[in-house]
Order: structure tokens, then C-alpha cells, then sequence
């Protein structure tokens, strides 16, 4: 049997007094595509943070393919939330994917001819090629995520752990997106996303861990993303909030 | 003015220098804290050295070193830059910072540059004229005082009178302008306050020292209150304590004021981050060892009550395989609760003590109710909108709506 | 021509070339003003040196001045990673008390000596000449030397660690999950400044390298969206500073550090002129169309 893609046990994490994270456990399998979901602040990115030693916790452990996170951060792709930059930096797509390669080439050195094969593959990949020598604040929303997704991509990491990729981008990236997501999948690659749409991830995803501060359920998404789970995790029968019932009726 | 100096139980001169330093902290604080909310702390520094062209241009044109003329020289050219810095700022790509650094060292190089062209003119008195705005506190009279006590005056009256749009506008600017705030005008407003309060300021304490009192206090009622309604006037109070106790500690030491002031100001500033219950460093730190306890605690309590329920009392290696918690990490759990009277041992099996049992049993229950408060929370009225703390529902809640949550239930 | 001007204008060359590497960091870190804040933290160094050692020989006062000025920029990145104050208030919190440790450190112990703190902290460009050093039969001013020296520790810094210094510039989240610290990126790049700022001074003055920090470097931000390119037109602008600013100071007479600031100043209102001009025209072009 082989270690699952990413494994946090007994997760917590707190920010202030707030508990984020409250002894979460949940298992994401090696070759699948697998979703966080969860309300707002239910602590979606902060597993993933966490997870990656990227935000201290209080307690628990995070494997990646069997190994501890912090010491297998070679195997991990991490996507973060695309806000969290500042995309009037002087750095055009290429340099930003290159970026992906930095790891593997090590400190000091330049990038070598097969790294930018590498690059040059996942810019096409993402289908920004022609788009490639554009400086980066010139992109729109889905283009700056796709931007990222070569960057990962680039990595060559077995392991992707991406951070609400989904937000703000228009349909047709999303499908987009969602496809090469599941190429990857087929690829043998373990994908996680942080995912608000539970549409998508009821057609898309295989496996979901639905979060709310503590672990709601994790598994099959058939099994996990039904009614009961979902009450559990956003609340049945909201009165006034349509996101959630909107959420809800997707699901129905 | 004299009336007022007389009754501080000092000498004529420590009395003055006092004063003017209270005066000085409470207005470099409130309009200084402004700033530091705008990430422009340092538009002080850039202030005072652009007031060096305005004092050469003044001089140039009057030929005399009126000291009037050359302060109405140095505010002109305050205003100026500081609508350079906008301006810079809403070109794009530049960001606040830069737009600081450009306009200040542009300023004082030009204000060199006039200088060394004053110095080349035969017939000018030129001599200390660099010197005018940034020497020391020494000469400070009763009358600096009084007239920075009337701006500062004006100042607050400002502040008072436009702080619904100020707190809007610090908030968010966006909606602002949208809601027909008059944010220009009140920046510009604000702008000038700030150019004469600095004008001031460097002539009390120096230059490089009023950035201090502009910044210092700010920051420090920063880590101390949320709300700008008790923000500003403690940033006021602090500026003021800052300012007299840095002017009483000089003048028993019989050392320049302007520095004490500075060393006690960044004094306040470092125990204000250090211990500030609820964002200080320490506080933090001894946050966080506490959490990590308490989760680990509180988290195998829980390990140890769900194997023992469904089975015999396991021993640590059972319990590490049932819970899939790293083993260091079991036993120092296991290390607090046994220490806390909790956990027992019978040979190499483990087992709750009353009180462990009774602990254990509290915090499944808290589980329960969170678990509770996520699928049935939405629907329970409560008279405000207070947040739910899910390790302590009742606690943070009231008892009374977990029992109507567990009612809905 | 005579060689002092030669001489004058590639000192002043050099450190517009250290500042150039060194700035557009500065000014993507949102930190600009560090340069400006080291000016002033150095105070107390050139104190304590003349307190310890009785003189006011430039190798012991930039040693003093560095140790001040790194101190000043690791309790700036101190303040600034407790996450309770942002940068500009850490700068602005930072140097003015090194600054007053320094003004009480002349009233105390040497206010009946003579330290003429002008002379000392602020290097004066024009008389860069009047102290030559031979080295490998070249003559050139000391100053040219020792800052020739700061080019190329900076230039190694950032060539070495080039694609680093990108990376935690613009995405220091992910910089962390491979494994590469913004933290010490941080350091290195401020310490570098610190240094390099503490150089510069002796030899020309502290508004000049205050200047060549943030004015070229702001300047190519304005004209250029390529990271190599801001770089490379920060030192650009940085050379016309220091040529132009040395013509018209010395046919106006005018101090040259002023001088010098004083075209770089032009330069970047004329970027800025140029820059909104081109947006304003694509504007027009795109609500004609």
C-alpha cells in the first residue's frame, strides 16, 4: 500500500485565542484529486500553511508520502492564494514560472538548459505561451492563476497543495484548469485544492475533506459531500445567508 | 502664558521646556498616529528636510533672516512637497514609501544646492542659515509654546470635528470618495496641520528627533487600543508622557531634551510591543506555549478516553498506534495530564484518575456541543452578534444558549 | 578637464553603481527610506570610535558607523517580523533613537573636543581628490578604491544570489515552501546596504548616497516592468547623476553633492513626465476606439 499524498494527525493550530484548527485528522490518497472544503474561516488554507510549517501549530504532524512535511517539502508544490502577492512586480510570466525551478537548481546557481525546457512545458501547458514575455500585472485574474499553476507545475513535484485557485477566476479558466488537474491525476500526481465551490467538486474531485475547525468528515466524495455532512459542517437550515443555501442546492 | 508657567512647581526654563514638550507630545501624536495608520510614518521626515529649500528661497528673496519670513518660506515649501508626494503616489507604480524618499532627498539637494548659492553672494548674512530650523531646544520661550499649543489647538479641533470622514477615509478610502466625503480637503487639511507641527517640532527638538514623537506614540497606542475613538487620544496621552518625562529626565541630567525624549519614546515603543496584553511579543510567546500545552493535553485526554471506552486500558505503544499521534509528542501529553493528577498508570497500562474521567467527559462534551453549534448554531438566536470560541462554547456564548442549542437539537 | 574631475566623477560613478544594485531591492521591499535611516543611526558608531580610539582616521570610524548601521537595519527587520509594525514605522522608530544615543554620546564626552561631526559623517566629494592611493601603479582617491571595493562585494551579492533576491522580493509564502529563507535574503540585502551606505558616506556624504538609493532606482521603476533592466537603468541614471550633477556644479559653482542630487531629481521628474504622458495618451487612444 502505498503512503498517502498528504496526511496531517491531530492538526491544531490557533491564531490569538481563536482555535483555527482543532485536532484535525484527515488522509488526501496518492494519485487523486482531493478537495478542502469548508464556510469561511473554517481554516482551509490554514492546513494547508500548517501542514507546510509555513504558520506554527500547537500540536499534531503533518506526512507527505509517509515522510514529515518539513523534510519532504521537495516532493510539494504549494500554490499560495493569489492576493498574497504583489503583481505589479517588475517580472514577466517566464521569470515568475521559472521560479518553480529555483528549488531543484539550488542556491547560487543559474537555471540549466533543462530547466528551461521544463519551464517552457508548463508555460504551454497552461496555455500561456503566447503571453509569456508579458509582465505580470498586465494579466487578468485567470491568467495570473494559471500563471501559478505553471509554476507548480514546473516543480515537477508529486505532490500539489494549491490554495483557493478557483477564486475570482471566470468559468472557462476554471474548466480549464480543472482539466489539467485531472491530467495531472492520470499522470500519477496527487493534486489537494482549497475549493468554496462544492459544484466543481462533486463533478471534478474524487476525494474531499470537509473542514470546519474540526475534521467534518474525509473520503470519498460521494460519501462525503451529501446533505448530512454538509449540514454538519455549514449549517442546516440557514434562514438569510444564500451563499450557503445556494452551496446547499448544489448539492441536492 | 506666564500665569500658567508659574504654577508648574520647576524653574522658568525646565517649566517652559516641559510644557512645550506636553504640548509638542500630544499634537505630534494625534496627527503623527494618522500617518502611521497610512503607512506614511515617515512623511515627518521628508516634512523637515524639504523645509531647507523653503528657508533658502525665503532668504533669497527677502536678503534678510527674518525669522518670519523664513518659516512662512519653510511651510510653502512643506505644502509643496508633501503635494508632490500625492502627486508622485497617484501616477501609479511608485508606492508611498519611495515617493517619501524621492521627495525628501530631492528636496534637501536642491536646498544644498540653494545654499551653497547663497554662500557664493558677498553681500548676504548668510551665516548659520542651515542651521536655523535644526538646531536644539535650548532657546525654547514661552511663546513657541503658546503658539504650538494653538495649533495644536487647531489641530484637534480638526480632528475632532472631521473624524467620522477621517475614520472613513483611513478605513476605506474607496468608499470615501464614493459617499462625497470631502477627503481632499480634509487631507489637505491634515497635510498642513503636519507641515507646521513639524515646522515646530524641529525647532524644539530637532529634525531627526521629531520623527520620533511623530511615530512613537502612535505605534505604541497601536498595540494598546483597536478603535480610533481611543486610539488618538491615547496616542495623545502617551505623546504627552513621553514628551514631559523625556524633558524633566534632561533637564535633571542636564542633557540635550530632544534625545531623552527620543530614548524614551522608542523605551515606550518596546515594552508596548513586548508585553501589550494580546499582541505584545512576550505575550504572544507565552500564548502560544500555553495553547501548544493545552491542545496536547486536552487532545490526548480525549485519545486515552475513546480507547479505554472501547476497550481494556492500553498501554502508550497501543494508544500511539490507535491515535496516530507522533510518540514524542504522546508522551509529554501523557508527561502534563499524569502531572495534573489525571492520568494513572497500573503497571504499563493506562488509566484516568476520577478527576480525569471527569475532564475527559467535559471535553467530549465541548466537542459535542461544537459539533452541535456548526449544524444547529445558525439557527439559534442569540442577542448579539457574539462569536462562538469552540473550545469553550459556554464560556464564550453563555450556558443558556447551549442549552437552547441543544434543545434544537 | 583636469583629473581631479575625472577623479571626482567616477567616485561619485561607483557609488551611484552600488546604490543602483542595491536600490530597486530597497524600493520593491518597501523599504526605500533605509538608506536615509542608516544616515543617521551611524551617529553613535562614529562616537564610540572616537571615545575608544582618539581618532578620526576613516578606516576605524566606517568600522564604528558599520557596526551602528547594521545594528540599525536588523532591529528594523526585528520590529518588522514581529508583525506589529510595518516598515516605515520600524524605520521610523529605529534610527532616530540610535541617532539621540549619538547626540547625547557628543554632549557628554566630547562636546570640549573637537569632533566636527560634518566632517566626519558627512565625507565632502570635492576634496575626494586630495588623498590618492597607488595600487597596482593606478592612482585614484582613496574613496575610489574603497568603493570600487563595495561594487564588487554588491555585484557579487546580487549576481551570486540574483534569482533569491527575486523570488523573496515577490512571493516570500512560496520562497518558504522551497526552502528559501526571505528572512535571510532580508538580512543579507540590508547588511550589504548598511555597509555600503557607511562607505559612501565618508567618501561623499550622506544626502548624496540617501539620494543615489532611492531617486535612480524609483526613476527605472517608472520606465521599466524587466527586473534586470530597473537594475541596470538604476546605475544608468545614477552615472548621468553623477556626470551631469558634476558639470553643473561646476558651472553654477554649487555644491556638487547637491548638484548631483539635483539632476537625479530631474531625471526622475522627467520619467514620471514621460510615463504619464504615455498613459494619458493610451487612455485617449482607447476611448476613441
Amino acid at each position: 500500500m502505498s503512503s498517502p499524498a498528504l496526511e496531517v494527525r491531530r492538526l491544531s493550530v490557533s491564531y490569538g485565542r481563536r482555535p483555527v484548527l482543532w485536532d484535525v485528522d484527515a488522509t488526501f490518497p496518492a494519485g487523486g484529486l482531493s478537495a478542502i472544503v469548508g464556510p469561511n474561516g473554517a481554516g482551509k488554507s490554514t492546513l494547508l500553511k500548517a501542514a507546510l510549517g509555513l504558520v506554527p501549530s500547537d500540536s499534531g504532524q503533518a506526512l507527505v508520502l509517509g515522510r514529515p512535511a518539513r523534510s519532504a517539502l521537495d516532493s510539494v508544490a504549494y500554490v499560495p492564494q493569489r492576493e498574497a502577492v504583489d503583481w505589479d512586480f517588475p517580472a514577466t510570466v517566464r521569470e515568475v514560472v521559472e521560479m518553480g525551478r529555483y528549488r531543484s537548481a539550488g542556491w547560487l546557481r543559474r537555471l540549466r538548459r533543462s530547466d528551461r525546457a521544463i519551464v517552457d512545458e508548463a508555460i504551454e501547458r497552461v496555455g500561456m505561451a503566447p503571453f509569456a514575455k508579458r509582465q505580470i500585472g498586465r494579466l487578468s485574474g485567470g491568467q495570473r492563476q494559471r500563471v501559478f499553476l505553471a509554476r507548480a507545475l514546473a516543480q515537477e513535484a508529486p505532490v500539489l497543495l494549491m490554495d483557493e485557485p478557483f477564486a475570482g477566476v471566470d468559468a472557462r479558466t476554471e474548466a480549464a484548469l480543472v482539466g489539467l488537474l485531472a491530467d495531472l491525476r492520470d499522470g500519477g500526481r496527487s493534486v489537494v485544492v482549497v475549493h468554496h465551490d462544492l459544484g466543481t467538486v462533486r463533478r471534478a474531485f474524487e476525494w474531499a475533506l470537509v473542514l470546519n475547525v474540526r475534521t467534518v468528515a474525509c473520503g470519498p466524495v460521494e460519501e462525503v459531500i451529501v446533505p448530512a455532512t454538509l449540514a454538519k459542517a455549514y449549517g442546516a437550515g440557514t434562514g438569510d445567508d444564500s451563499d450557503e443555501e445556494e452551496e446547499l442546492a448544489w448539492t441536492a | 502664558m506666564d500665569g500658567l508657567i508659574e504654577l508648574v512647581p520647576l524653574p522658568y526654563t525646565d517649566a517652559v521646556v516641559a510644557l512645550g514638550a506636553l504640548v509638542l507630545g500630544v499634537v505630534s501624536g494625534v496627527l503623527g498616529t494618522l500617518a502611521v495608520l497610512r503607512e506614511r510614518s515617515l512623511v515627518g521626515d521628508a516634512l523637515s528636510h524639504a523645509a531647507l529649500p523653503g528657508v533658502c528661497l525665503a532668504f533669497l528673496f527677502t536678503g534678510a533672516k527674518d525669522p518670519a519670513a523664513l518659516l512662512a518660506g519653510a511651510a510653502c515649501a512643506g505644502l509643496v512637497a508633501a503635494a508632490c508626494m500625492v502627486g508622485i503616489e497617484r501616477g501609479g507604480r511608485i508606492r508611498a514609501d519611495a515617493a517619501i524618499g524621492v521627495v525628501l532627498s530631492s528636496a534637501f539637494s536642491v536646498g544644498i544646492v540653494l545654499l551653497t548659492a547663497i554662500q557664493n553672494r558677498p553681500d548676504a548674512d548668510q551665516a548659520g542659515l542651515d542651521r536655523y530650523l535644526f538646531g536644539q531646544a535650548a532657546g525654547l520661550s514661552a511663546d513657541d509654546v503658546l503658539v504650538t499649543g494653538l495649533i495644536g489647538l487647531a489641530g484637534l479641533t480638526l480632528v475632532a470635528v472631521g473624524f467620522r470622514a477621517l475614520k472613513t477615509t483611513l478605513f476605506d478610502p474607496a468608499f470615501a470618495a464614493a459617499a462625497g466625503l470631502r477627503v481632499r480637503a480634509l487631507e489637505l487639511g491634515m497635510t498642513a496641520l503636519l507641515v507646521i507641527a513639524v515646522l515646530v517640532g524641529i525647532r524644539m527638538v530637532g529634525a531627526i528627533l521629531m520623527v520620533a514623537m511623530l511615530v512613537a506614540p502612535g505605534v505604541a497606542a497601536r498595540q494598546l487600543a483597536d478603535r480610533l475613538v481611543t486610539l488618538l487620544p491615547l496616542a495623545g496621552a502617551i505623546g504627552a508622557a513621553v514628551g514631559v518625562t523625556g524633558a524633566l529626565l534632561s533637564s535633571s541630567a542636564h542633557v540635550p531634551t530632544g534625545p531623552v525624549i527620543a530614548l524614551v519614546a522608542f523605551a515606550v515603543v518596546a515594552a508596548a510591543l513586548a508585553f501589550s496584553p494580546g499582541r505584545g511579543v512576550v505575550w504572544r510567546a507565552m500564548r502560544l506555549t500555553h495553547d501548544r500545552r493545552r491542545a496536547l493535553a486536552d487532545g490526548v485526554l480525549v485519545d486515552l478516553e475513546t480507547a479505554l471506552h472501547a476497550g481494556p486500558p492500553p498501554t502508550v505503544a497501543e494508544l500511539r498506534a490507535l491515535t496516530a499521534r507522533p510518540s514524542r509528542e504522546l508522551r509529554r501529553g501523557l508527561r502534563l495530564l499524569r502531572g495534573a493528577g489525571l492520568v494513572d498508570r497500573a503497571g504499563d497500562r493506562l488509566l484516568l484518575t476520577e478527576a480525569g474521567a471527569e475532564a475527559a467527559g467535559a471535553q467530549l462534551a465541548r466537542r459535542d456541543d461544537w459539533s452541535l453549534w456548526l449544524e444547529h448554531g445558525a439557527r439559534l438566536e442569540l442577542p448579539d452578534a457574539r462569536e462562538p470560541d469552540p473550545r469553550d462554547l459556554a464560556g464564550s456564548i453563555g450556558a443558556d444558549a447551549v442549552a437552547r442549542l441543544r434543545a434544537l437539537a | 578637464m583636469s583629473p581631479a574631475d575625472w577623479q571626482i566623477m567616477v567616485t561619485a560613478g561607483l557609488v551611484a553603481t552600488a546604490c543602483g544594485l542595491l536600490g530597486p531591492f530597497l524600493v520593491l521591499r518597501r523599504v526605500a527610506l533605509l538608506g536615509d535611516a542608516v544616515s543617521h543611526a551611524v551617529l553613535p558608531g562614529i562616537v564610540a570610535t572616537f571615545l575608544l580610539f582618539e581618532t578620526r582616521a576613516p578606516l576605524p570610524v566606517i568600522g564604528g558607523a558599520a557596526v551602528f548601521a547594521v545594528l540599525c537595519v536588523l532591529l528594523i527587520d526585528a520590529l518588522r517580523s514581529t508583525g506589529l509594525v510595518k516598515a516605515d514605522a520600524a524605520i521610523g522608530l529605529v534610527f532616530p533613537a540610535l541617532f539621540s544615543l549619538g547626540v547625547l554620546g557628543v554632549h557628554q564626552w566630547t562636546a570640549n573636543l573637537h569632533l566636527d561631526l560634518d566632517a566626519t559623517i558627512y565625507g565632502e566629494i570635492a576634496f575626494v581628490p586630495l588623498d590618492p592611493w597607488i595600487v597596482a601603479g593606478i592612482e585614484l582617491p582613496r574613496a575610489a578604491w574603497t568603493m570600487l571595493a563595495v561594487v564588487a562585494l554588491d555585484l557579487a551579492l546580487v549576481v551570486a544570489l540574483w534569482k533569491e533576491l527575486k523570488l523573496t522580493s515577490f512571493d516570500p509564502e512560496f520562497a518558504r515552501s522551497v526552502l528559501i529563507s526571505p528572512r535571510v535574503l532580508s538580512r543579507l540585502l540590508l547588511v550589504a546596504v548598511a555597509i555600503t551606505a557607511v562607505t559612501a558616506f565618508e567618501s561623499v556624504g550622506a544626502i548624496l548616497v540617501v539620494t543615489l538609493l532611492i531617486v535612480p532606482a524609483a526613476t527605472a521603476r517608472l520606465l521599466t516592468d524587466r527586473l534586470w533592466l530597473t537594475v541596470a537603468l538604476a546605475v544608468a541614471v545614477g552615472w548621468v547623476a553623477a556626470i551631469g550633477g558634476y558639470a553643473t556644479a561646476v558651472r553654477f559653482d554649487a555644491s556638487i553633492a547637491g548638484a548631483m542630487g539635483v539632476v537625479a531629481a530631474v531625471c526622475f521628474t522627467l520619467a514620471f513626465a514621460g510615463r504619464s504622458l504615455v498613459l494619458a495618451r493610451k487612455r485617449t487612444l482607447q476611448s476613441a476606439s
